[in-house]
């Protein structure tokens, strides 16, 4: 393992797969590669995290699949948000952002 | 829409799994293909890559993951279980056949017996507000204390049913056999006799007419009549005009004013009734009235008990006078509780017994399932290798226990159904005190708890055996023989074994005091003797010259039947319950003395018909006639108790009556102080020709006298010649039944009869079930330690010795459970003593016999198995390895 996984807040990697989304369709792999890639390498999820989020999320509507060709004719199961995923990814966002804002206040007050 | 989306994914989770999986595997390839083009990418070698690639992704646990988080996943898995459970059990018919027979037979016992205590103790009676009904309990504190249910006299019932507001009350006096003339034919039918508002008390709304009224129940009132609907169906048509119609009835006109609703259940389950019409005289002056009463609306239980206290006050009070210390006090009771109590300690016994057979049954299944658990220990190593947690190993063994409590019990409904038509084979008519045992809710819903209660028992031990499953050592191979499973389930058989003894013992004492009386020497010849009962309780033959005339033409008609040489007829006969009556004692020093004594009356050729040996005196002549000395004959009981053994013949007895003849003593149903069902007691015999008027008014009402023939051999078509015979003398008299003595004993002995039945089949199961428990151990002793005994006989061993040595272990566990059962029973068995007769409960005889039925059966069970060991060659089982 190239760094020692920041364990995730439970929501977290829901965020983080709904946002990887946001800018368009991926297979389970590119999300995987995309989250270590807007996170900076701080998280790498897990394909034994990773799928179940990915059912969990899809039974919930907020994503869609469909089986596409990769760059490299594989053929592999793409995933991609329903109008309900963007609501959740808004909803999910501003929540995180009340909670960050409020942890950071919290730990400078001394 | 979310929940849309979500109840669709349920739906295709549950019921398109194959491409839900489908769909998963081929995006885990996928992702696995990726992952290597990945790696590939990043300059490794191929093989490398796919090594990196399916060490970061873990297929199987990645699916397993996925498949968990899936909605409706735990149904889902439940579902898989139980299939693959029901595939375990049908892969292994042998198993799964003897696990649902064992607990067949086992919970089918039990729901047969349960099924009885349902109906007997715990159904509600079938009135309405069952709960306002009662009955009237005695207390009685000091010396002799006690608590029960007693008939009243007359006085009693009068001042209950006068000075009871809170209760409607209501008396019955049994139900009796009367004749009953509807048009031109005679018929026997069951009267009860009931006093007016018993139909209030019950609940119960006429069909058609009224209940009994104040009027009709006064002494010499008029003569009224309530029929069944089945006997108004039956003997009159269903004729809707018939209130107000006169039947014949007992000899005399009664008018019709009442017909039961169809399927009325009556606690004397008659066919018609008669006013009781009670007073302080006649049956009246003893006890002879049942009780039953009807909380009033806006009454309490406490204001009733409170009146009848003050309303018997007197009489509470002249029993503590007579009784110094003693204190009495009255209450009322559920009549439920009141008409059940009686038979709470049998029905609670039986309970037991087939608690008894439960207990065997999980021990046998116990120790089936551990065997078969530990044959399965590499299967449960495998599962839990490749990531099964062990709530799911458990789960799985627990869906396969269920599955096989729920087969097992609805086989036992079905064994318990069989068993209890087997039971009513037995049973005399109206032996039980209710209408039906059905196999209701309640049954079913008791049998299954019975079979999961079953399965939970059996399945513990197991399940826990296998909380300690070994990985590495299971895995590496085959199972090492298990020193600590024998122990546990030679521990069971012992347990199995010591039930089987207690009811082996049990029921041979039962067996045995059946036999004591079925064979107390009769004091006369049974054999050879047939026997007409017909009622006498009519008008007609209050008057002793009609009775007379009858007893005559009667007994000289069926003399003239070919193959009879005697005929009499006797009120009563041995081996029935007889009449008691108070005699006085009236010269010599016992003057005055006074007691009870049975009393039959006979026709002269009472005593050569039944062949009763004659030991004083003579017997009865034509001549003791009604107008001659009033004589009587007594037995050798009599004499012994009131003549220290003395010769009787001489004696007077009630003033005016001499003693003429002693015969032997014979066997009759107790009256006086029962202390055994059969026993020879005082006894007085007077000639039918001398008794009273009053007498026999009131006798035949509570008994029914008995013509007797003696023949030589078998007679054909004696029965039809002898209703002819009795026909000739009065055509309006039917018999209501023929008899042979032997009949006679086992209507007395039926109670008996049904407990040696009953207690001898669950002995009888235990055994059975004991058997296979210890077969079973020594034939999984034999599978299991194949190799070894093929290593004992290749260094030299005999056949006999390796028998010996493998069948050990069967033989001491029945050996320890029989001295553990022996020392349970010679505390248990003393509850028996109130029901065994002419035998102690320490019985040598029954004892040896319990050892050497167990040792029998020890012996076949493990033999018989170890007969597979002379088929072993050691050289393959070496080789096997």
């Amino acid at each position: 393992m190239p760094s020692q996984p920041t364990t995730l807040l439970q929501g977290t990697l829901d965020l983080l797969i709904l946002k990887s989304l946001a800018t368009g369709e991926l297979h389970g792999l590119g999300i995987s590669r995309r989250i270590q890639q807007i996170t900076g390498g701080t998280f790498v999820v897990k394909p034994g995290s990773l799928f179940p989020a990915l059912h969990r999320m899809e039974e919930e509507g907020w994503t869609s699949a469909f089986w596409g060709d990769s760059d490299n004719n594989r053929r592999a199961k793409y995933y991609r948000l329903t109008k309900a995923g963007r609501r959740q990814l808004d909803a999910a966002s501003k929540r995180w952002g009340r909670i960050s804002w409020a942890i950071a206040q919290a730990l400078e007050a001394s | 829409m979310p929940f849309v989306a979500k109840t669709r994914s349920f739906l295709r989770n549950l019921f398109s799994n194959g491409r839900v999986e489908q769909d998963l595997d081929m995006e885990v390839r996928s992702h696995l293909q990726l992952l290597i083009d990945e790696n590939i990418r990043a300059g490794m070698s191929l093989q490398e890559a796919q090594r990196r690639a399916r060490m970061e992704l873990g297929a199987e646990q990645v699916k397993q993951q996925v498949r968990e988080q899936r909605l409706g996943d735990s149904l889902h898995s439940w579902i898989a279980d139980f299939r693959f459970g029901s595939r375990q059990l049908y892969k292994n018919p042998g198993f799964t056949l003897t696990v649902v027979l064992t607990l067949a037979l086992s919970v089918g016992a039990n729901t047969a017996i349960f099924s009885l205590v349902n109906a007997l103790v715990l159904k509600s009676l079938p009135y309405p507000h069952a709960e306002r009904m009662g009955t009237i309990y005695t207390r009685i504190t000091g010396s002799h204390p006690s608590d029960e249910r007693y008939d009243v006299d007359g006085e009693k019932w009068e001042l209950l049913r006068d000075n009871v507001p809170a209760l409607i009350s209501a008396v019955a006096s049994g139900v009796s056999g009367v004749n009953l003339k509807a048009g031109s034919h005679v018929q026997y039918v069951r009267n009860g006799r009931v006093s007016a508002h018993y139909l209030d008390v019950l609940g119960l709304q006429p069909f058609l007419g009224r209940g009994f009224s104040e009027e009709e129940d006064r002494p010499h009132g008029p003569k009224a009549a309530i029929l069944s609907y089945g006997l108004w169906r039956s003997a009159f048509g269903a004729d809707p005009d018939i209130l107000g119609q006169a039947i014949l009835l007992k000899g005399e006109p009664h008018t019709i004013i009442g017909v039961l609703p169809q399927g009325a259940i009556t606690p004397s389950n008659a066919d018609m009734f008669t006013p009781l019409q009670p007073s302080r005289e006649g049956e009246g002056g003893g006890t002879n009235f049942d009780v039953i009463t009807r909380l009033r609306e806006g009454s309490t239980w406490q204001e009733a008990d409170a009146q009848i206290n003050r309303a018997w006050a007197i009489r509470s009070q002249r029993f503590e006078k007579t009784n110094p210390g003693a204190q009495v006090t009255y209450h009322s009771v559920s009549l439920q509780k009141g008409e059940t109590d009686s038979l709470r300690p049998q029905t609670l016994a039986l309970m037991l017994s087939a608690g008894f057979i439960l207990l065997i049954a999980c021990a046998n299944l116990a120790g089936l399932t551990l065997v078969r658990m530990l044959r399965r220990t590499s299967e449960v190593a495998t599962r839990l290798a490749i990531g099964a947690s062990n709530w799911q190993i458990q789960r799985q063994f627990w869906i396969e226990n269920v599955l096989l409590a729920l087969l097992g019990g609805v086989v036992a409904i079905g064994m318990g159904f069989l068993a209890l038509r087997g039971l009513f084979l037995l049973l005399p008519e109206h032996f039980l005190p209710v209408a039906s045992v059905p196999l209701d809710g309640r049954v079913m819903v008791f049998t299954l708890g019975v079979s999961l209660l079953t399965s939970v028992l059996f399945g513990m031990l197991p399940a826990l055996a296998t909380r300690r499953v070994d990985l590495r050592s299971s895995l590496a191979g085959r199972a090492v023989a298990h020193a600590g499973s024998l122990r546990v389930r030679q521990s069971l058989i012992i347990g199995e074994v010591a039930l089987t003894v207690m009811l082996l013992a049990g029921s041979g004492l039962l067996i045995r005091s059946l036999v004591h009386l079925e064979t107390l020497p009769p004091g006369f010849n049974p054999s050879g003797v047939m026997v007409a009962k017909a009622s006498l309780d009519d008008v007609r033959y209050h008057d002793p010259t009609n009775f007379r005339k009858l007893l005559e033409e009667s007994t000289a008609a069926m003399r003239q039947i070919p193959g009879v040489q005697n005929a009499a007829v006797g009120l009563t006969l041995p081996y029935e319950r007889a009449v008691n009556d108070w005699i006085t004692l009236s010269d010599g020093k016992e003057a005055g003395h006074q007691d009870g004594a049975d009393l039959f009356y006979v026709t002269p050729r009472y005593f050569d018909t039944l062949q009763m040996p004659l030991l004083a005196g003579r017997v009865f002549t034509d001549a003791d006639g009604p107008d001659a000395q009033r004589v009587a004959i007594v037995n050798q009981s009599f004499a012994r108790k009131f003549y220290g053994g003395g010769n009787p013949v001489g004696r007077y007895i009630n003033r005016d009556t001499i003693i003429v003849g002693e015969v032997a003593d014979v066997p009759v149903a107790s009256g006086l102080e029962p202390v055994a069902p059969l026993m020879s007691e005082q006894a007085m015999y007077i000639p039918a020709a001398q008794v009273n008027a009053q007498f026999l008014s009131i006798v035949h009402v509570w008994v029914q006298p008995d013509w007797l023939v003696r023949t030589a051999g078998p007679v054909e078509g004696l029965t039809g010649e002898m209703q002819r015979a009795l026909a000739s003398a009065d055509p309006n008299l039917p018999a209501s039944g023929f008899y042979s003595m032997r009949d006679l004993l086992a209507r007395t002995l039926a109670t008996q009869r049904i407990e040696v039945a009953l207690l001898g089949a669950l002995a009888a199961l235990a055994l059975v079930l004991s058997a296979v428990g210890i077969f079973a151990l020594v034939a999984n002793m034999v599978a299991q330690r194949t190799r070894e005994i093929g290593i004992r006989m290749a260094l030299g061993s005999s056949l006999g010795q390796v028998m010996i040595q493998i069948s050990r272990s069967g033989i001491y566990a029945s050996i320890l459970g029989v001295v553990l059962g022996l020392a349970l029973s010679a505390g248990a068995l003393r509850v028996m003593t109130s029901v065994i007769y002419g035998v102690g409960v320490y019985d040598v005889t029954t004892i040896l016999v319990v050892l050497l039925t167990i040792s029998a059966v020890t012996l076949l069970a493990t033999t018989v198995p170890t007969l597979r060991i002379a088929s072993i060659d050691p050289a393959r089982t070496l080789r096997e390895e």
